[in-house]
């Protein structure tokens, strides 16, 4: 190295800089705002997003599209749809890879299981990478004989809910977190962290609640009633 | 006896992909001194170093899915938050450049003597930082990448947004403008 290339080096260690600020909690800050932001983005975009997406799928009568009501769960919304997208069969789930109940705490240390009576440990956990931060499914029954389904994710963007006409949408409380109680077949879509739209159709022909603790979405599906979904729920820690 | 290592730094990436916040939070604080200097040199001014380099990182994570997974992290976030910096210059409009200055003798005296054992004394370092104040920006800025914090060729490039080819040939134009003005101060 040449001569002045040196002391071009040697300079540069004196050459004065402003203390760096603490960025790193800022950003962190930041992070958590952000996420709450797009939880409220306006609903014209979320729109305009998702007609992108299933408009091909659906063959919608635009007035029908109209969204009912805009939920407390953050920014989960429900629509009422002529029909829904067609549903695979429930043997065909793609869950993800089973992993021990251990192993979903270790991996989604978020993760909230229910502890109500008569509920018990899950009979399949299984953990599916599709939403960047990982979705963790916990089944009670077996594949095809589902008495149980919670999934749980740590989903960033709005929940789509699509019902179909008849379909019965209760809002509610779940340990004052907003939540909605749903009967009916139903489809649920919601924008991942990349801002990808992903459908999640329905599972299960039974009900639905669909909850918000934290920054986690709950979706407990079975054939109960509303008194025993509540009492689940509430039983998650 | 399970010793636990910390995580290496693609460990890092890769968690905050996957949307852990308090991984990535590590990656900011290991990046944010380099970072910020960078704001600093680009964006000229203390506060809208802080702002651009903090709106960088922010979006670098929302950026990591288009991450090259096993790339080298520093370089493209560096690049991301020197152009955050860029364009807050230049909304805030064409300001005069940047002086940099030279800490008093003294109050750097931690600073430990170059290996190169090339010391200056502080007539000359000034003369040399004058000098290197009064070179046109593009190169006053490949300087100050290149020898003042050290980054390779690859790093000032994805900083500059330009080619390696550009930051080897403006360095080597800028270290020609310098050894014709120190000439002159010496002639």
């Amino acid at each position: 190295m040449a001569e002045l290339e040196l002391a071009l080096r040697e300079l540069g260690r004196h050459v004065e800089f402003p203390p760096t600020p603490d960025l790193a909690s800022g950003v962190r800050r930041r992070l958590g705002d952000r996420r709450r932001m797009r939880w409220q983005r306006p609903l014209v975009i979320a729109l305009a997003v998702l007609g992108v997406a299933i408009g091909a799928v659906l063959a919608v009568q635009p007035a029908r599209t109209a969204v009912l009501d805009w939920l407390g769960i953050r920014g989960a919304r429900i629509t009422r749809v002529e029909k829904l997208p067609p549903a695979p069969a429930l043997g065909n789930l793609d869950l993800g890879r089973r992993i021990t109940l251990a192993e979903a705490r270790r991996r989604a240390p978020w993760l909230l299981v229910p502890s109500a009576e008569g509920v018990g440990a899950p009979d399949l956990v299984a953990r599916s990478a599709q939403v960047p931060g990982g979705k963790i499914t916990l089944l009670w029954g077996t594949r095809r004989d589902v008495h149980l389904l919670l999934t749980e994710f740590r989903g960033e963007a709005f929940i789509e809910k699509l019902v179909q006409p008849g379909a019965k949408v209760e809002l509610l409380q779940v340990d004052g977190s907003p939540g909605a109680w749903l009967g009916g077949s139903h489809v649920l879509m919601y924008r991942d962290r990349d801002g990808r739209i992903r459908d999640d159709t329905a599972r299960l022909a039974g009900k639905t609640l669909l909850w918000q603790r934290g920054a986690v979405t709950l979706r407990l599906e079975g054939d109960f009633s509303r008194e025993e979904a509540l009492r689940i729920a509430r039983s998650t820690r | 006896m399970v010793v636990s290592r910390p995580p290496t730094e693609s460990q890092l990436v890769e968690r905050a992909r996957n949307g852990d916040e308090t991984a990535y939070e590590e990656l900011v604080r290991a990046h944010q001194g380099i970072a910020f200097r960078i704001a600093y040199l680009v964006a000229g001014s203390s506060a809208e170093a802080e702002d651009a380099a903090q709106e960088g990182f922010v979006k670098a994570y929302r950026a990591l899915g288009r991450f090259r997974r096993g790339a080298p992290f520093r370089p493209w976030l560096l690049q991301i938050v020197a152009n955050e910096a860029r364009n807050r210059r230049r909304s805030a409009g064409r300001r005069a450049a940047l002086a940099l200055r030279a800490a008093e003798e003294g109050s750097s005296g931690g600073a430990a003597p170059s290996p190169e054992g090339v010391l200056l004394a502080g007539e000359e370092r000034g003369q040399l930082l004058d000098a290197v104040n009064g070179l046109r920006e593009e190169e006053r800025l490949v300087i100050a990448c290149r020898y003042f914090l050290e980054l390779s060729e690859e790093e000032t490039a994805a900083t500059l947004g330009v080619r390696a080819g550009t930051v080897k040939s403006r360095t080597s134009r800028a270290l020609a403008h310098l050894r014709e003005k120190l000439g002159e101060a010496h002639g």
